[in-house]
């Protein structure tokens, strides 16, 4: 090889290790990975379709929007967990040596029952769309829910309704709950001790337990509002609220309004009974979103994730649930790119940022309040807010926005 | 049936388990299969194998009270519940190891199942299974009524992982070699006990209570001892549980757990231990396959809507079961030694 020969190889090569050179920070994308369980083949699948449709289009808004931007990308995969802790159990191990998570989205019960004593070995965060429960209010938690507890989002509403309805002396409430689930029992626990401390605010007049899937409580139903009800809590199931809303019909009260959570709220417990329009008065209350067709900001996100990211679900409280946990998840990864480079996220981090960083309303377009999570409680303790949803003129409608969450202690 | 050439010429050696030279190699060589799992399959599938385990302690519990002694048990999950509950308590409030916990947890079940199997002696069938499905209630009354100090009530228990000589059994492999060797205990166990006089006696109750009766047989000893075997088992399972997954909740020993021990059984072939393993084996592979292919259908159909793919696997599941009770209700173990016969037959039909 002559020398000019040499010296024109030599050149391009060096040419071309400086095209490369260019060009890698443009094009280096660290890709991690999140786990996304849910329920595809158990009790909840019929619901599913929502809640990881959601999980889906706020992974690929974030891709294309944000993670370019960052050098990341995230790869989720969905894992069917048949909503069976057995079945979490026997997943966990496989999930996480074959895709390394930095990150889990979760559903509920068998997820937390799971895995609460693993991860932290583990060391991966898990994210819930869940209001949390009293059993898992616990210090250090690698699980998280973006609401508080079912007690702290009915203890708001009682003292928003109090205000509304100008009620003076404590307000006369009845619960509807049942035995068959630990996870109902936690429910009224908390709405009790609530009670119990707020005894010029709140006076539980009754906890009624019933079948987990009650047909008929006129005479329980009779009972409670001959104590004196004004509103009766339900936040168990519709089968429970439509039960309670036969019985009321049955023996002529109207005046009585029946409130419920999410996962049982207003268009779920409609459809049971046959007709929005039968809810005329009752409220649901949650720390989210409600998916009303009113347009609000979490509205107008939805619209755009339906427009621009194969978003095709509808508008209902399990895509409020989906959208929600992968916010929180795709903020947290921001937080963590932000305080160890976009080569370094890992699990631990991951939870280092959630823990440090809080995560404005806007950042999940109104999906949520502002969230600040602490080392002392799997869920925000501390400036949290619901919204009131009823029906009104047989229309679904937002009552109130950002109430207040009073203080409610442990039971 | 014995290969050709194979005769027993004592009592003991008709009873022996293994009967062939080529069956003691087999087995031996399934052993050291079955030790070596975690080095030879990955986390998934030996996490799947640990629950197979636990699984196959209770189910071979069930086998002894309902296949061989003929005692309808849908109360299996609950007897379960209590052994799990009774191994948290004492791990967490009397810190004591789990070669204590796990055999006392099995030992209250077995006296939980035995206050139930007294019932079994003045009623069978239909309202025996009734009784049983008064056990799952009642365990789920009493976890979630008596003081929350005592069992943890709706908060459910928390467990540290167990530890032996100074390691801590806290990943897949430590677990699973666990759960191994209490069920090779348990199972062997179990064949000892259906080889046994008590054995015997339950196949003849099984058969018929009033003729056994007839024969000296102590029917009522007989049905209650079933149903503590059956217990003492599934208590067996539900310390391995606790120890599994760590947390200890009412809700993860329904009555739907105990219809699917129901369903292994008669998937597996009634009154057969091999078959109980059978069964577990085969419900929890189609449950498995079944959870991964779920996911994996949608991603690469995405034209078939997800709903419609998990629908139809849970109802290829439910139909499997379904397939069983109408075509083979002696399950997968009769089909088994239908073929084994046939081999050792041939070329002769019979």
């Amino acid at each position: 090889m002559d020398t000019s020969r040499r010296t024109l190889f030599g050149t391009l090569a060096a040419a071309g290790l400086v095209a490369i050179a260019a060009h890698a920070p443009a094009h280096a994308q660290t890709t991690y990975n999140v786990a996304s369980l849910a329920d595809f083949t158990g009790p909840y699948a019929d619901v599913m379709k929502d809640l990881v449709g959601a999980r889906w289009a706020v992974v690929n808004w974030w891709n294309e929007e944000v993670g370019k931007g960052l050098g990341v990308r995230i790869n989720m995969k969905d894992y069917d967990h048949r909503y069976d802790a057995a079945q979490v159990s026997s997943l966990w191990p496989g999930i996480k040596s074959e895709l390394k998570p930095i990150a889990i989205m979760g559903v509920g019960g068998p997820d937390v029952a799971a895995l609460q004593q693993r991860l932290p070995d583990d060391k991966i965060p898990m994210f819930m769309s869940t209001a949390s429960y009293g059993f898992a209010w616990l210090p250090n938690p690698w699980i998280f829910n973006p609401r508080p507890t079912y007690a702290h989002e009915s203890a708001a509403f009682f003292e928003w309704y109090r205000k509304e309805k100008n009620v003076s002396g404590p307000l006369k409430v009845a619960i509807i709950s049942s035995e068959a689930s630990p996870a109902y029992v936690d429910i009224h626990k908390g709405a009790n001790k609530f009670a119990a401390d707020n005894k010029d605010k709140v006076e539980i007049v009754e906890t009624v337990y019933t079948e987990v899937q009650p047909s008929d409580l006129t005479t329980q139903v009779n009972r409670v509002v001959r104590k004196g009800a004004q509103v009766i809590l339900i936040q168990t199931n519709t089968a429970a609220v439509v039960a309670t809303k036969r019985a009321l019909q049955a023996i002529g009260r109207k005046d009585v309004p029946v409130v419920m959570s999410s996962h049982n709220g207003l268009p779920a417990s409609g459809k049971a009974i046959g007709g929005i329009a039968q809810l005329e008065g009752d409220y649901e209350v949650y720390g989210m979103a409600i998916s009303t067709d009113q347009q609000t900001d979490s509205r107008k996100f939805y619209e755009m994730l339906r427009a621009k990211h194969k978003l095709n679900v509808g508008w209902t409280v399990m895509t409020v649930m989906g959208l929600n946990q992968a916010l929180v998840t795709v903020r947290t990864v921001e937080a963590a790119v932000k305080d160890v480079g976009a080569a370094k996220v890992d699990g631990p981090a991951m939870r280092a940022a959630l823990l440090k960083s809080p995560i404005p309303s806007n950042a999940t377009f109104g999906i949520l309040p502002d969230v600040s999570y602490t080392n002392e409680a799997p869920f925000p303790l501390k400036g949290l807010t619901v919204n009131v949803g009823t029906v009104k003129g047989g229309q679904y409608v937002i009552a109130a926005q950002g109430v207040p969450v009073p203080v409610v202690n442990k039971w | 049936m014995d290969p050709s050439g194979v005769f027993a010429t004592r009592y003991e050696r008709d009873q022996a388990l293994v009967r062939t030279d080529r069956q003691r190699v087999a087995l031996a060589l399934f052993a050291v299969f079955l030790v070596c799992v975690p080095w030879l399959l990955g986390p998934r599938l030996v996490a799947t194998a640990s629950v197979m385990l636990i699984t196959a302690v209770v189910v071979v519990g069930l086998q002894i009270n309902t296949g061989h002694a003929g005692q309808v048990n849908l109360g299996q999950a609950a007897f379960m519940g209590v052994g799990a509950y009774t191994t948290g308590v004492m791990a967490t409030h009397a810190g004591l190891p789990f070669w204590i916990t796990i055999p006392a947890g099995g030992a209250a079940a077995a006296v939980f199942g035995f206050v139930f199997g007294l019932s079994a002696v003045r009623i069978k069938g239909f309202y025996l299974a009734l009784t049983t499905i008064a056990a799952q209630l009642l365990f789920h009354f009493l976890v979630l009524n008596l003081p929350s100090r005592w069992l943890g009530g709706s908060n459910g228990l928390t467990l540290e992982p167990a530890t032996f000589l100074g390691h801590r059994i806290a990943d897949e492999a430590s677990i699973y070699w666990l759960c191994l060797a209490f069920a090779a205990v348990m199972v062997f166990g179990a064949y000892g006990i259906t080889r046994s006089r008590h054995g015997r006696a339950f196949v003849a109750v099984r058969d018929d209570d009033v003729a056994s009766g007839m024969m000296g047989i102590d029917v009522v000893r007989t049905k209650a001892t079933a149903f503590l075997i059956g217990a003492f088992y599934a208590g067996i399972g539900g310390g391995l549980w606790a120890y599994y997954v760590r947390f200890v909740a009412v809700d993860q020993f329904t009555l739907l757990n105990s219809i699917w021990f129901i369903a292994m059984i008669i998937v597996g072939g009634m009154g057969s231990v091999t078959g109980a393993l059978i069964g577990v084996f085969a419900i929890k592979v189609v449950q498995e396959t079944i959870t991964s292919l779920g996911p994996s259908v949608v991603a690469t159909f995405p034209f078939l809507s997800g709903d419609i793919v998990f629908a139809t696997m849970n109802v290829f599941l439910g139909g499997i079961i379904a397939a069983f009770l109408l075509f083979e209700p002696r399950g997968l173990m009769h089909r088994w030694n239908i073929l084994k016969r046939s081999y050792r037959l041939w070329p002769f039909p019979y």
